[in-house]
């Protein structure tokens, strides 16, 4: 790993003073548990590490009956033990328990999870099927980013120079709503997914599904909304026949990745089966 | 590059040692230390046999600079695990009862994930056994002697679920 400069702000106004006081080569750390690997690749070496170590009031998890507010420096670990998260989200749960490995839960960050935007990843899909949004804060101005538009492309987002990702925003689910997350790796032993698919299915008393929210992560360069696979359930009744429909638009609608977790062929395969799944589990999920 | 000052809570003893930034902390307890109980291996966070314990959770020493590690906070490393009057702590008498190690170089990962699972989670299942170490690789034994060990420790019935 190359040196670098070690700098501690206190506040995240100076900490992004200190990424736009340093140019380029100044890179902010939350834990590091996904940059330091980078670093010692030497596929990234910052000239200015920003350390949010001493940056207080970002982890916290705080629900107040219409929206979850997660803080950037939250560990996937306290996601995964929350309470209230358990009883109101158990989509984020399900998901929670999965990343990575336990040390990693316990050291990683949910913020740096986002802004580091690697494709193998649990939390970005999962949450873009439920809505979220982040808080981007520079000086004393913040803005509001759709998930959506937070991810560009492999390992970069839309935040610029000196912002900070300070806050995670996920609208609760309507009562009519069910969400999911379902993660394939291709074997027990592997810390990353091959695919991800986040979904929230809105169901009438008639068992007819009037709204649909699917995600797909880990198989794309960046997660993807699959609108087809949505549309084809739009409508239509809560159906093993019509969730295999779905499945089949979502692996036609997107261009997978294809590399050494798996083909793109072998991906649209599995986007099929998983998606019908995860439909199948929201189903039970809605049934209770 | 500067190196700093920084303060190590080791064991329960302090360390003021100067480090450059780049200095990961697997590498501040080996080589600055001396305690070389705690291993090198895949240095990407996989396999787990830099693990150590900070503030009582199950953490992977490579992934991790040292200047990271906050004044107030307490390190374990295997060293500083013992019984209660002294020699080998429970878990560890239970590793070797069953036999749960051959070469081992990941066997002080193992025991202290193994501390900080059975702290949260003093009568785990097997499957949950099993989950706990995710994060730990062993190419000796096949795992089934380490479950075994860690059932044994935690008090309970040893399921000898040799396939």
């Amino acid at each position: 790993m190359r040196n670098f400069e070690w700098l501690e702000p206190t506040s995240v106004a100076e900490a992004g003073r200190m990424v736009t006081e340093n140019g380029e080569g100044a890179k902010i750390m939350a834990s590091g548990t996904s940059l330091l690997l980078l670093m010692r690749q030497r596929i990234f070496s910052p000239t200015h590490v920003v350390s949010l170590g001493a940056v207080d009031g970002l982890d916290y998890i705080r629900f107040d009956g219409a929206d979850l507010r997660i803080g950037a420096r939250t560990k996937h670990r306290s996601i995964e033990h929350d309470p209230e998260i358990a009883a109101q989200f158990p989509m984020i749960a399900e998901m929670a328990r999965r990343v990575a490995n336990p040390q990693i839960r316990n050291m990683a960050t949910i913020g740096g999870n986002l802004v580091h935007n690697d494709p193998a990843s649990d939390p970005p899909a999962c949450f873009l099927a439920m809505d979220a949004t982040v808080a981007a804060v520079r000086e004393d101005q913040e803005r509001e980013i759709p998930l959506e538009e937070l991810f560009v492309d492999f390992y970069e987002t839309s935040l610029e120079p000196g912002e900070v990702l300070t806050e995670i925003r996920i609208p609760a689910l309507s009562a009519d709503s069910v969400g999911v997350y379902t993660r394939f790796t291709t074997t027990p032993a592997e810390d990353r997914p091959l695919l991800g698919v986040g979904m929230v299915l809105t169901l009438d008393k008639d068992g007819t599904c009037t709204d649909a929210r699917i995600s797909l992560g880990a198989s794309t360069p960046i997660p993807v909304r699959a609108r087809a696979a949505e549309e084809a359930l739009k409508g239509q009744p809560a159906t093993e026949e019509v969730f295999a429909k779905a499945g089949l638009a979502a692996s036609e609608e997107i261009t997978p990745l294809d590399d050494f977790r798996g083909s793109a062929d072998y991906r649209r395969e599995i986007i099929k089966v998983i998606v019908r799944r995860t439909a199948m589990r929201a189903l039970e999920r809605a049934r209770g | 590059m500067k190196k700093r000052l920084i303060t190590l809570r080791v064991n329960g003893e302090e360390h003021e040692i100067a480090v450059e930034p780049r200095r990961l902390l697997v590498e501040a307890i080996r080589d600055d230390l001396g305690l070389t109980g705690t291993k090198r291996g895949c240095e990407s966070g996989v396999c787990g046999c830099c693990t150590i314990l900070l503030d009582g959770h199950n953490i992977k020493a490579c992934l991790m600079l040292a200047v990271q590690v906050q004044e107030d906070s307490e390190v374990t490393t295997i060293e500083g695990l013992r019984g209660d009057e002294g020699g080998l702590h429970p878990i560890q008498e239970a590793y070797v009862n069953y036999g749960a190690l051959q070469c081992g170089y990941c066997t002080p990962g193992f025991i202290m994930t193994t501390k900080a699972f059975l702290d949260e989670n003093p009568k785990p299942t097997e499957a949950e056994i099993r989950e706990g170490l995710g994060g730990n690789i062993c190419r000796c034994t096949g795992y089934v002697k380490i479950v075994e060990a860690i059932q044994a420790a935690s008090g309970q019935e040893v399921s000898h679920a040799h396939p």
